[in-house]
């Protein structure tokens, strides 16, 4: 039903080519999020969907309907946009009802939907408010309400959360989240927050540039990125790069002055690559205090010095330099208060899920 | 010690204001005295006294006696000849500004700024540089000399301001409203009439002022493509001015100048109201 099935889809605008050739499969039912920087055509993919932009080239499907040059309101699709587009002069009723009275549906079944929306998003109190009397987070439950009402087979979310405060926001992404759980229909959601990405997708789209750098879950692309881009781009704290050299296989780290020789997975593709230096790639959570019973047949031990420490609650984010370079370890707080006050402190690194890229392209080896 | 020089910096600032507020009112006060005298006091008496007693036959008279010309029948009949003009005037430039100011901000296509510029150019283009061709073009149509000949040369004179002021209006709406409502299912028009409308009370008084007051003032296009019997209240209150039967009548002729000025001011107090009310109700976006 809800399936969408995009074919070398491109964009221009004049000669500017905004898309360039994006192929997405996304199943019915399916949590999508495209997510990538400013810029990066996500925006434009989702305008492309929705009908709103011209397609140049290329093909959409929705089911098995072929809806390329369909109009907008014949997509079966709903809408949230990131101002909520709201219409100011109506009544939140009125809001809700406008897309059902433009499809012309029976008087009775748009009361009762109305109320059933209303009740599923806890609307009701504010069903006679004209949307300036309403606070920000009433404001995106009236947008998600008007898109609900009309049931569509593919629901589309343009940042619905950019414009909430930290708090508000969280609470509306599990929100969110239960209503894909409920309803089970499509969602394509774009955002520029890898956390919304990560937590609520049953994919991911990562764009750069109008193109698609991995298409896959968020395991896949947090812990088997494509490429670079999307190492650094996915995670928060962000991975750290190290320019390091290659001796056998191995990688060469030189940390608190001391060199060592530390074993990566793929071993052979890193030998048969021919490169003499790499960019490791691993995530701060992998560079620890020792741990006992930790034994991925990855590990090893070496001390840092730490310049500075950053406590987030949790754990403590020590930065130190690996080969000259900046990079950060996620300590327990206990550990944090102690690197800070000594100015160094012995940790684990294990590079079971270290990811190594070439220094000129940016390529997964 | 500051709070002495606070007191005299405020008596300063209101004796300035009484000041400029007295002169600029000085000439309606003038007029207003003058109007209500009769003519053996205006001769004899002073200028700003108040009258000795208060006289409306002026009024009765620059309202339905006076001579303009040739007729003497007063103003009345001139101003109803303002008033259908006036009326559909205002109101078809005021819908078609809306209309075309509502696509030139939201439904951008190409050479929709091209447009809009060229519109804009019709604001500086001054009203005698275009008698002669529209008078050409009234008379080629058939229209010289009548009411519906005068409402087209200033709605199309019009358009270009009333198009200027929605266009700039609508302009500053965000355009996911006419994407969401599009994906709702609504048409052009269905989007205008009812998202876009219901919105535009302000824009709608501030053009509907301007409107007004640019046409029931007008006196170029007035004299110029009217005909005996379809001329406005200010062709007529020129003629009622010039023509003199005997001795001067300063008491109609400051009556008749206030009868044609009154339509204007009384919109402006009654939208005015409205305008600061539509305002603030449209102040905060949803």
């Amino acid at each position: 039903m809800g399936a969408i099935t995009i074919q070398e889809l491109t964009k221009s605008y004049g000669e500017t080519q905004v898309l360039k050739g994006i192929d997405l499969a996304i199943n019915d039912g399916e949590f999508l999020i495209l997510v990538g920087p400013s810029g990066c055509g996500k925006s434009t993919l989702m305008n492309c969907i929705a009908g709103l932009e011209d397609i140049t080239s290329g093909e959409l499907f929705i089911g098995d309907d072929n809806v390329t040059t369909v109009n907008p309101k014949d997509r079966d699709i709903a809408m949230v946009f990131q101002s909520y587009a709201l219409y100011p002069t109506m009544t939140v009723e009125r809001n809700i009802r406008f897309g059902l009275e433009m499809r012309k549906y029976p008087k009775a079944e748009i009361d009762s939907t109305v109320k059933d929306v209303a009740k599923l998003l806890q609307i009701e109190h504010l069903l006679d408010r004209k949307p300036s009397q309403l606070s920000g987070g009433q404001r995106q439950r009236v947008a998600m309400g008007r898109a609900l009402a009309r049931s569509p087979r593919v629901f589309l979310f343009d940042e619905p959360l950019s414009n909430l405060d930290a708090k508000l926001r969280v609470e509306m992404r599990t929100e969110i989240k239960k209503l894909h759980k409920r309803l089970g229909t499509t969602i394509v959601y774009v955002t520029h927050d890898q956390v919304e990405a990560m937590t609520l997708a049953d994919r991911i789209a990562v764009m750069k540039d109008g193109v698609v750098q991995q298409f896959g879950t968020p395991y896949e692309i947090y812990n088997d990125p494509a490429n670079r881009f999307v190492a650094d781009f996915m995670g928060s704290p962000a991975m750290n790069f190290i320019e390091c050299t290659v001796k056998d296989g191995n990688i060469i780290i030189e940390s608190g002055g001391q060199h060592h020789e530390v074993k990566v997975p793929g071993t052979e593709a890193l030998k048969s690559s021919g490169l003499d230096s790499v960019v490791l790639g691993l995530r701060p959570e992998m560079i620890t205090e020792p741990k006992p019973h930790s034994d991925s047949g990855y590990i090893s031990q070496m001390s840092l010095n730490v310049l500075v420490t950053e406590p987030t609650g949790p754990d403590t984010l020590a930065f130190g330099e690996w080969n000259g370079q900046e990079m950060q370890a996620r300590l327990s707080p206990e550990v944090g208060v102690k690197a800070e006050t000594e100015g160094k402190v012995e940790i684990q690194v294990d590079t079971g899920k270290a990811v190594l890229f070439d220094p000129k392209t940016g390529a997964r080896i | 010690m500051s709070s002495m020089n606070l007191r005299l910096g405020r008596t300063l600032i209101y004796t300035l204001l009484i000041g400029f507020a007295l002169i600029y009112l000085a000439p309606l006060y003038v007029m207003l005295v003058t109007s209500l005298k009769d003519i053996e006091e205006i001769r004899s008496g002073n200028l700003i006294a108040l009258p000795e007693h208060i006289n409306f036959s002026a009024w009765v008279k620059a309202w339905n006696s006076a001579c303009t010309g040739s007729e003497c029948e007063g103003l009345a009949p001139y101003f109803w000849n303002s008033v259908r003009i006036v009326i559909p005037a205002v109101l078809i430039s005021t819908i078609i500004g809306a209309c075309n100011g509502y696509v030139l901000a939201q439904w951008q296509f190409k050479g929709s700024n091209m447009l809009f510029g060229a519109l804009l150019f019709g604001c500086f283009i001054p009203f005698q540089v275009i008698l002669l061709p529209m008078a050409k073009l009234l008379a080629w149509l058939g229209l010289a000399n009548t009411v519906v000949g005068l409402v087209g040369v200033h709605v199309v004179y019009g358009i270009t301001f009333t198009t200027l002021f929605f266009r700039n209006y609508y302009v500053a709406i965000p355009n996911e409203l006419v994407r969401a409502a599009r994906l709702d299912g609504a048409g052009f028009f269905a989007i205008f009439w009812r998202i876009f409308l219901p919105m535009s009370t302000p824009i709608f008084v501030v053009t509907v002022i301007w409107q007004f007051t640019q046409i029931w003032n007008d006196f170029l296009f007035g004299v110029v493509y009217s005909g005996p019997g379809t001329q406005p209240i200010t062709v007529a209150l020129n003629n009622l001015v010039n023509t003199s039967v005997g001795g001067k009548e300063y008491n109609v002729d400051m009556a008749a100048a206030i009868i044609a000025a009154l339509p204007t001011l009384l919109v402006y107090l009654v939208a005015g109201k409205y305008f600061v009310r539509g305002l603030t109700a449209g102040a905060v976006k949803g």
